[in-house]
């Protein structure tokens, strides 16, 4: 309850600040805003691109936030979901399935992908300490010189040297009855399997014994190992986890949301899921919220210039404050904390002052 | 209608590629720099031109939109060359005009933009970079209403059969022939010794530019008396057009090497290049970069007035951009066309202004200019058995 | 009176809990003067007012008379406080002099450059001046905890303060330290300061102190002079009851072996032979009790018997099974209970509810959980009965984070849920660190409990009277060797003492 004040507070801060940055280049916040969340929501086509644009930060936010609630900072998530998603692609571009079934099989095998290049950092990290942050933002580079390589030479369309052929519709997440509800949006699938995720996830973490020794090891390696937890199998496990629902984002990303995959593109997603996380304070649910609430700022950006004056450099650096005040809601809660204790301290002055005079 | 412009579209494509002479089919990439005599738009369909007229008349006003490619506004490359000419175009015109940033650069991102510039009523959108081709390809159906132009690519369905709609128009550019102008000059100046190119990403424009540069240093030894050479190892594609510090780095091993002149064809990692050489100039070195895309010369400048840049291999983007905003304005959108600007429509090219050639270098590199426009000179848009 | 300090009715309340009530303090000038209460009394709350940490909501604060306020530690430290906290605030691989003029560097060459050299010397000034004999240039992480105080005591003088507030110094520290620890007090005072020491432990007060206030749930009880008042009667006045020193015990009845380890050798982090050849049995119904000064093998022996440390050769049998090549989990379901030595670093996960704390070793277990999916109601009401048996009190219950706990009550928790699964053989590490009293009283009480349930407990202490009082029989280690066994109910302090420094005893080898 608290974490949602906090998180609110923080979106609050943002819109403020983004506000007073309006206005002092000289544009006015209300139209600015209200063409922001116009550009998000004002007809059909435009909520199912909110939503859609959202999808992906759903599975980055909760990759971050899965790995945060068990101890790990997995700042791989880019070089994850690229993966993933490449190795989708691969699946997508290269076997004739049923529809259904190609696609379940691109989403196993997408997880996997993540889960693949969050092991080496996993292992590395359970086998000799090393810190996840380094090995898994080197992965992202691993991944992102693989996908460099391996999609010119293997997926690529017949002209094209940087992205692979597109995805045949079989293989693809957009669904006509989707399309046509949202007239014409991209909005696809992968929604509806980031809401499925959300919930298992959540249902892993709180409700299960997995979630309670991956937790455990988390929050004190020394007291799992006490308590006779395989602290080194979960670590590999929570990484690999983390890396599969980065790899589901991928699968979401570039099977759904885009038609094919780019090469020399890390995708700015995976950075995005640390802040989505942060904001929905590492709970599904709130990663879900807030990824929602990503995807509106992301997908309206662009009508508020289109329909202002503010420069898109402008707009980027809004977002970018409400982004980071949104991260930073840590200090949102100090300053709660400390506002109702100065409350607290001037009420009790104010009486205490009474009763002097009363005296 | 839309078989025969599929088909008119192939056929552009071959030539295209092929390069046998066909040039620019319309006058009005020909007409290009010469500033509009007056803004007013001469609203005459049946003016236009001998390409299939666009299934409207060109309204009186309209509202001109871009949306970038990856990379900021000022990347001193396409973005910028294609939002100069935008941004020219509307001034001279009395337009208004909007540019918008997407958040990523997969067909969704654009759309999304796209949709944007077309809801705030800009319905004329110039998108620079073959990135934008499934999209536009979307675009030109899903808005028959706005106007597209397409620089550098062709709108396809992601299979590559190219569809250009009447309310399209695509755009390629020779880049070889102004790798080629690039290399005669840089051979002519620097008369021996070892020469470089650095380039972004192997793509066809950036290749272009390469086998075009190579071809021109070996026309100069042929035909001029230089002794230029061009080794494996000197030319390299960085893989990205944004690693600033690998461009130096690169650039750093090659003037290490003995390279004099780097040609890089890169975007950011061009500008790596650049700074190291304005570093190793500055230490009294002689290096030199050559350009691409749009004149340089003001990004090496170091000491006050000097500059690394030696000359510029040229795109006129901002030229292309500019002539297809007037054409709509005359009513003359040639729209369903697919144009190529190279040497004959002064498309591509050296910067006017070259303060590090000397003018014998100049005189001579515009009579080889005039020999490609004429014919004499054929430039190669393939490999063959030039490096990489 | 000359008054250095008073702290006049003081009231600090945290939103629901009332921490100080109305608390007063005096500190004479060049006295020691104990602050005596159990855990939760409220003593590190005031200490933490008189530092500046907190603002009291009532009261005042006097120093040299004149009353002040203080806002910040910065404020304290310029009045002369300074404040050597339970857990040290040092950097490790920085050195004595680092770490003591670190936020108040001397400088020399324009400012730009440290005086390093220039620190060490008028540290090491100070040093011999009260006798610390601290090295100004040896590294924090080279150096034993004892010194490592001095060097926080060091930084205090450095700092010219004239009131030293010591919070629980003895702690950590072995009794040998104790001593020179009283030692310093001494010298200090004789140079003028004045200190508060905090403590719980009576003994200490009356080796060491001049006077003692006493406090009780955040009010000040009164306070003595020590010299005329009893232990008993501090103990009284600070547990509100009558106390008891002596452990009530009846005899052991020893029956089967539980735990027998032969010749077992482990080597430590650092590789080095940590216990060599150790051989040991535990039988069922007795207590037996591990004395030793620190760092002489105990832990290593705690971790091989647990499975936290491979052993090198030599085999562990519990119940006549081999544990050796046992996995932790295996150890835990064959009926090893473990009290660790630390408890928020082993114990307890702090950022659990006391509810999942107590299932840490059993949530795999019906009815904890069931195929995988966890059942909260079940895992309550189990911890619910801990609580209630071992009376842990914490804000919420069950529910309460475990970090929310005092000190004590953590331990208890431990303690209640190793206790409840009723382990063949509970391994007891320092069971009653850092508590008060009246928790002592009671552990030592349950542990005793377990023995007469025909259970075997081994007792591993650095405090040289919970071993004499608890065990059956003493076991001594020194440097990872064992000395001996000895009957507790044979011998003395004075032997066990010889034995810990690694005398044989002639008679019985």
């Amino acid at each position: 309850m608290n974490r949602i004040v906090v998180s609110l507070v923080a979106v609050l801060f943002g819109l403020l600040a983004g506000a007073v940055l309006m206005a002092v280049t000289g544009h006015n916040p209300i139209t600015g805003y209200s063409y922001l969340f116009e550009g998000g929501l004002k007809n059909p086509e435009r909520i199912g691109n909110t939503m859609a644009t959202a999808t992906p930060l759903v599975f980055s936010g909760l990759a971050v936030a899965f790995a945060f609630r068990t101890g790990l900072f997995n700042i791989g998530v880019a070089g994850q979901l690229l993966f993933g998603g490449f190795c989708a692609s691969a699946v997508g571009l290269n076997w004739a399935l049923p529809k259904p079934l190609l696609l379940i099989v691109m989403l196993i095998v997408g997880f996997l992908g993540g889960a693949l290049w969050a092991i080496v950092p996993g292992l590395l990290k359970a086998r000799f300490n090393v810190h996840e942050v380094v090995s898994s933002i080197m992965m992202n580079w691993v991944a992102y010189w693989t996908v460099y390589y391996a999609v010119p030479a293997y997926l690529k369309a017949q002209y094209s040297e940087t992205e692979s052929a597109q995805l045949p519709e079989a293989a693809s997440l957009k669904v006509p009855f989707l399309t046509e509800m949202f007239d014409g949006s991209f909005i696809n699938l992968g929604l509806f399997v980031a809401v499925i995720i959300v919930l298992v996830v959540g249902f892993i973490i709180n409700r299960t014994t997995f979630g309670y020794e991956l937790k455990a090891v988390g929050h004190n390696r020394s007291a799992a190992e006490y308590a006779g937890i395989a602290v080194n199998r979960s670590i590999v496990f929570s990484m690999a986890i983390s890396g599969g629902l980065a790899g589901l984002g991928g699968v979401a990303l570039y099977a759904g949301n885009a038609s094919n995959i780019q090469i020399g593109v890390l995708p700015s997603q995976g950075f995005d899921g640390i802040a989505v996380a942060l904001l929905g304070a590492n709970t599904p649910i709130g990663v879900f919220l807030s990824a929602m609430f990503f995807g509106l700022l992301y997908s309206g950006r662009g009508f508020m210039n289109a329909m202002t004056e503010i420069p898109p450099e402008i707009a980027d650096s809004i977002i970018a404050i409400i982004i980071y005040f949104a991260a930073t809601s840590i200090l949102i809660e100090r300053l709660i904390r400390w506002f109702i204790r100065r409350r607290r301290a001037n009420t009790k002055a104010s009486t205490s002052q009474e009763g002097k005079v009363g005296m | 209608m839309r078989k025969t412009a599929k088909i008119f579209t192939g056929i552009m494509l071959v030539a295209s590629l092929a390069l046998t002479a066909c040039g620019a089919k319309n006058n009005n990439g020909g007409s290009s720099s010469s500033p509009s005599t007056s803004p007013s738009p001469s609203a005459t369909p049946s003016a236009s031109a001998s390409a299939p007229a666009s299934p409207s008349a060109a309204p009186a006003s309209f509202q001109v939109g871009m949306v970038t490619d990856s990379g900021t506004i000022d990347d001193k490359s396409f973005n910028q060359g294609t939002w100069e000419g935008v941004q020219k175009a509307a001034k001279d015109l009395g337009l208004k005009e909007k540019y918008l940033k997407p958040t990523g650069t997969t067909e969704a991102d654009y759309m999304k933009e796209i949709g944007n510039l077309f809801d705030a009523g800009y319905k004329f959108i110039v998108t620079p970079g073959f990135k934008f081709e499934t999209a536009i390809f979307k675009a030109q159906d899903k808005y028959p209403d706005a106007k597209f132009v397409l620089i550098d690519g062709g709108p396809h369905a992601g299979d590559f059969k190219y569809v250009v709609k009447p309310n399209t128009v695509s755009i390629y550019f020779a880049e070889h022939e102004s790798g080629y102008l690039a290399g005669v000059a840089t051979a002519l100046q620097v008369k021996e010794g070892d020469v470089g190119f650095i380039g972004g990403m192997e793509i066809p424009p950036v290749q272009k530019f390469n086998w075009g540069f190579q071809q021109g240093v070996k026309y100069a030894n042929d035909n001029l008396g230089t002794k230029i050479s061009i080794k494996k190892d000197n030319v390299i594609y960085q893989g990205s057009f944004d690693n600033v510090a690998a461009g130096s780095q690169l650039a750093a091993q090659m003037y290490d090497r003995g390279v004099k002149v780097i040609f890089a064809a890169a975007g950011g990692v061009g500008v790596g290049a650049i700074n190291e050489a304005k570093t190793r100039a500055k230490a009294g070195k002689e290096v030199w970069i050559v350009g691409v895309d749009v004149d340089q010369y003001a990004d090496g400048v170091y000491d006050g007035d000097k500059s690394v840049i030696l000359t510029s291999a040229m795109k006129k983007i901002d030229h292309a951009a500019y002539d297809m905003i007037k054409a709509e304005t005359e009513g003359k959108f040639p729209g369903g066309q697919t144009l190529i600007f190279d040497a004959k429509n002064d498309g591509v090219g050296l910067p006017v202004e070259n303060p590090n050639l000397t003018p014998e270098t100049l005189a001579k590199v515009d009579e080889v200019f005039k020999k490609i426009q004429s014919g004499e000179i054929k430039v190669a848009a393939e490999q063959g058995d030039l490096l990489k | 009176m000359d008054y250095v300090v008073e702290m006049l009715n003081i009231r600090k309340e945290f939103t629901g809990i009332v921490a100080n009530d109305d608390i007063t303090i005096r500190l004479k000038r060049g006295e020691i003067h104990a602050l005596l209460g159990e855990n939760g009394a409220g003593k590190s709350t005031l200490m933490s007012i008189l530092f500046g940490m907190y603002q009291a909501d009532r009261g005042s604060i006097k120093v040299n008379g004149k009353e002040v306020r203080i806002s910040n530690p910065n404020v304290a430290n310029q009045m002369g406080i300074g404040m050597v906290h339970q857990h040290f605030k040092l950097v490790e691989d920085f050195t004595v002099t680092e770490n003591i003029i670190m936020g108040s560097e001397p400088r020399k060459w324009l400012g730009l450059v440290m005086d390093t050299r220039k620190a060490g010397k008028k540290i090491e000034e100070l040093s011999k001046q009260y006798g610390l004999n601290v090295d100004p240039y040896a590294k924090i992480e080279d150096i034993s905890v004892g010194m490592q105080q001095r060097v926080e005591i060091l930084k205090m003088l450095y700092r010219k303060a004239e009131v030293l507030i010591l919070d629980e110094p003895t702690g950590v520290l072995t009794p040998q330290e104790v001593q020179e620890l009283g030692r310093i007090m001494k010298n200090l005072i004789k140079e003028g300061k004045s200190i508060i020491l905090i403590t719980h432990k009576l003994k200490e007060i009356k080796a060491f102190a001049d006077r003692c206030t006493v406090i009780r749930r955040g009010k000040t009880i009164g306070t003595v002079d020590v010299a005329t008042t009893s232990e008993g009667a501090m103990a009284e006045m600070m547990v509100g009851r009558q106390v008891s020193f002596k452990v009530e015990k009846t005899d052991s009845v020893p029956g089967d072996v539980v735990l027998q380890v032969k010749s077992l050798t482990v080597r430590n982090s650092k590789k080095s032979l940590a216990l060599n050849d150790f051989s040991l049995e535990v039988r069922a119904g007795e207590i037996v009790g591990i004395a030793g000064v620190e760092g002489n093998g105990q832990s290593d022996l705690v971790e091989a018997i647990t499975g936290l440390r491979k052993a090198e050769s030599g085999s562990i049998d519990l119940n006549g099974q081999n544990i050796t090549a046992k996995s932790i989990r295996e150890r835990i379901e064959s009926g090893i209970g473990h009290i660790p030595e630390d408890r928020q670093k082993r114990g307890l996960i702090l950022d659990y509810t006391l509810a999942e704390n107590m299932v840490l070793e059993v949530y795999h277990r019906e009815p904890f959980s069931r195929k995988g999916v966890l059942k909260n109601s079940a895992i309550r009401q189990y911890a619910n009965r801990i609580i209630d048996s071992f009376d842990v009190r914490s804000g919420e219950g069950a529910v309460s984070a475990a970090r929310s706990l005092s000190g004590g009550n953590q331990q208890k928790a431990i303690i209640g849920r190793e206790i409840e699964r009723n382990p063949l053989l509970l391994i007891a590490v320092q069971p009653t660190r850092g508590l008060d009293v009246g928790s002592i009283e009671y552990i030592h009480k349950r542990l005793i409990e377990h023995r007469d349930n025909g259970k075997a407990v081994l007792l591993i202490s650095l405090e040289l009277d919970e071993i004499m009082n608890l065990s059956d029989r003493i076991a001594i280690v020194n440097q990872g060797e064992l000395i001996g066994v000895v009957n507790a109910s044979e011998t003395n302090e004075n032997e066990i003492g010889l034995m810990m420094a690694g005398v044989k005893r002639e008679e019985g080898a």
